[in-house]
C-alpha cells in the first residue's frame, strides 16, 4: 500500500516532475487538499503569466563577463565551477548566454550561478592544508585571465565588424571612447603583468576586475554607437 | 587690370563656388525651444541627449519645470512627454546624414528644489545647482559640475571629470580617465573609482560616514581638518604613499587587526576618535594625506 502524501511531498514532487501532467499520487492528494489546490493554481498562474511575457532579448555578453569578473575578483568562483562545461573550446558565459533566451531560464541560471558561488565559498572556508592550497592555486586556471581574453575577442570582433564604424570614426565622442579603450588596455596589461609574478595580490586583482568591467561597459557603448548612426 | 581680365579670373571662382555650394556642409541657425510643465509634487526629470551638448539644471520655488534650449539643426528633434510628475525629454536623430555638430542640443532646466534627475549626454557639461533629490548623471566626455546638491548621486563618465562642491548625501562616481574633486562636502557615503584620473577630497568627514576612494593610476589626495574623526586605511600595489599627517595619526584602536598585505604598501591609523571610515587605494599612483589647516 502506498503511503499517503503530505503537502510538503506534493511541493517536492511538483518541483521534481513538473505540473503537466500532475504525477498520479499528487493528483489524488490535490483532489482532497484545499491548500495544495491553491499551490497548484498558483503555479499554473505563474506559468501562464510566464508564457505571456514577451520574448527576451539575449542578454549581452558583457553582463556575463562583468558578473564573472566580479565573482572571480572576490574569489567566489574558480574556473572548475563553470556551470556548463562546453565541449568545444568556448568560454562558459558564451554557452551560458546562448542558453539564456527566456526570463525564467535567465532567473534560474543566475540563481544557479549564485548557488555555485556559494558552494565554492563554503568549500573555500573549509580547512585546507597549506600544501593543498598551494597545489590548487597552481592548478587553477585564472578566471580573470579568461575574462580578459573574452573581452579582447569582443574588441577584435568589433573592429572586424565595423571597419568604417565606431572604431574608425572621427567624431569626438568616438575618439574619446577609443582613447579610453587604450587607457584601459594599457592598465589591464599592467595589472596582468604584475599578477603573473604576484598572482595572489588581492589589490591588483580587484583593480584588474574593475578595469575589465569598465572595458565590458565601454565595448557595449561602442557597439551601441555603432548600431546608431552617431 | 581690364574688366575682361577681372571677369576671366573672378568668374571661374564664382562659378565653382556656386557649383560647390550645395556640397559644402552648412549649419543652419540654432533653433530655440521652450516648454513648461506644471507639477504637483517632487518631479522626476529624465533627459536623454543622443548627441552632444550642455545640460544645465537650476532650481526655483515654483511647482513648475521649465525646459529651454537650442538644437543645432533640424536633423534632430527634441521630444518631451509628461506623465504626472514624470517628465521625459530626448533628442532624436531624424536624418541619418547628420554630422556630430548638427546633432548638438543644449538644455537648460529650471526645476523645483526637490527634484529627481536622470541626465545623459555625450559631451558637454552637465551642471546641476541647488537641487535636492536622487540623481543619475551620465556622460562620455563631458564634465559634471554639481553645486549644493543633495541626495543619492550617481555619476558615470568615460573621461569626463566631476567637481562636486558642497554636496550632501551619498555619492557614487565611476570613470575610466575622469577625475573627481569633492570640495567642502557633507557626504555621508562616498564611493569613487577612476582608472587613470585623480581624486581629491577636501573637506570634512561626516561622523559614521563611509568613504572609499580608488584610482588605478592617479593621485588620491585627502585633505582633512583637525576636527575630523576617522579610521584610515590606505594601500597601494605598486604606487607610493605620501603620508604628510603622520603626526596626527594614532594606531587604530577599534579592534580590527590591520596587517599590511605581502604585496601592498599600506598604512592604517586613526584621526580623532575614528568615527568615520576612510579607505584609500591606488594601484600604481600616489596616495597623499595631509591636514588642511
Amino acid at each position: 500500500m502506498r503511503a499517503k502524501l503530505q503537502c510538503h511531498d506534493v511541493a517536492e514532487l511538483i518541483e521534481q516532475e513538473g505540473l503537466s501532467p500532475l504525477p498520479e499520487a499528487v493528483g489524488e492528494h490535490v483532489a482532497i487538499c484545499a491548500d495544495c489546490q491553491g499551490l497548484v493554481a498558483d503555479f499554473n498562474s505563474i506559468l501562464t503569466a510566464a508564457h505571456q511575457l514577451p520574448a527576451e532579448v539575449e542578454p549581452p555578453a558583457r553582463i556575463w563577463i562583468s558578473l564573472h569578473a566580479q565573482l572571480a575578483a572576490e574569489g567566489l568562483i574558480r574556473e572548475e565551477v563553470a556551470v556548463i562545461q562546453p565541449t568545444r573550446r568556448a568560454h562558459w558565459w558564451e554557452a551560458f548566454s546562448g542558453l539564456l533566451q527566456g526570463r525564467a531560464l535567465a532567473t534560474a541560471a543566475v540563481g544557479l550561478l549564485i548557488f555555485a558561488a556559494g558552494v565554492v565559498q563554503l568549500q573555500r572556508n573549509s580547512p585546507v592544508s597549506p600544501a593543498e592550497s598551494a597545489k590548487t592555486q597552481v592548478q587553477e586556471p585564472d578566471a580573470l585571465v579568461d575574462s580578459g581574453a573574452a573581452l579582447n575577442s569582443q574588441e577584435h570582433e568589433l573592429r572586424a565588424a565595423e571597419p568604417a564604424g565606431t572604431l574608425a570614426s572621427s567624431s569626438p565622442v568616438d575618439d574619446d571612447l577609443q582613447k579610453n579603450l587604450k587607457t584601459l588596455n594599457a592598465f589591464i596589461a599592467e595589472c596582468q603583468h604584475h599578477l603573473k609574478t604576484n598572482p595572489r595580490d588581492q589589490l591588483a586583482r580587484e583593480y584588474l576586475a574593475a578595469a575589465l568591467q569598465q572595458k565590458a561597459e565601454l565595448l557595449a557603448e561602442m557597439m551601441d554607437r555603432g548600431r546608431s548612426v552617431n | 587690370m581690364s574688366l575682361r581680365l577681372v571677369g576671366r579670373s573672378v568668374l571661374p571662382v564664382l562659378g565653382a563656388g556656386i557649383f560647390l555650394w550645395p556640397v559644402a556642409p552648412a549649419l543652419a541657425a540654432p533653433q530655440h525651444f521652450e516648454k513648461h510643465f506644471t507639477v504637483k509634487g517632487k518631479p522626476v526629470v529624465v533627459i536623454q541627449n543622443i548627441g552632444n551638448g550642455r545640460i544645465e539644471v537650476k532650481s526655483w520655488r515654483n511647482p513648475e519645470v521649465v525646459l529651454t534650449g537650442t538644437q543645432a539643426s533640424n536633423k534632430i528633434s527634441i521630444e518631451s512627454e509628461q506623465a504626472g510628475d514624470r517628465i521625459g525629454v530626448s533628442s532624436n536623430l531624424i536624418d541619418a546624414t547628420a554630422q556630430p555638430l548638427e546633432m548638438e542640443a543644449d538644455f537648460q532646466l529650471t526645476v523645483p528644489e526637490e527634484t529627481e534627475l536622470q541626465l545623459k549626454t555625450q559631451t558637454g557639461l552637465i551642471l546641476v545647482e541647488q537641487v535636492m533629490g536622487d540623481m543619475t548623471l551620465e556622460s562620455v566626455a563631458g564634465d559634471v559640475h554639481l553645486k549644493e546638491v543633495s541626495g543619492y548621486i550617481i555619476v558615470t563618465t568615460k573621461s569626463g571629470s566631476l567637481i562636486c562642491t558642497q554636496c550632501a548625501g551619498k555619492l557614487n562616481f565611476n570613470s575610466i580617465s575622469g577625475s573627481a574633486q569633492l570640495l567642502q562636502p557633507a557626504l555621508s557615503n562616498v564611493n569613487l573609482f577612476t582608472t587613470s584620473g585623480n581624486i581629491l577630497f577636501d573637506g570634512d568627514f561626516v561622523r559614521t560616514g563611509l568613504y572609499t576612494m580608488k584610482s588605478g593610476k592617479g593621485l588620491v589626495e585627502v585633505r582633512f581638518s583637525s576636527s575630523d574623526s576617522f579610521d584610515l586605511n590606505a594601500q597601494t600595489a605598486t604606487g607610493t604613499v605620501d603620508n604628510q599627517a603622520a603626526d596626527y595619526l594614532k594606531p587604530d584602536s577599534h579592534g580590527l587587526k590591520h596587517i599590511a598585505g605581502k604585496y601592498t604598501k599600506s598604512f592604517f591609523g586613526t584621526i580623532g576618535q575614528g568615527l568615520a571610515k576612510v579607505e584609500l587605494s591606488s594601484y600604481s599612483g600616489t596616495i597623499r594625506i595631509l591636514k588642511r589647516d
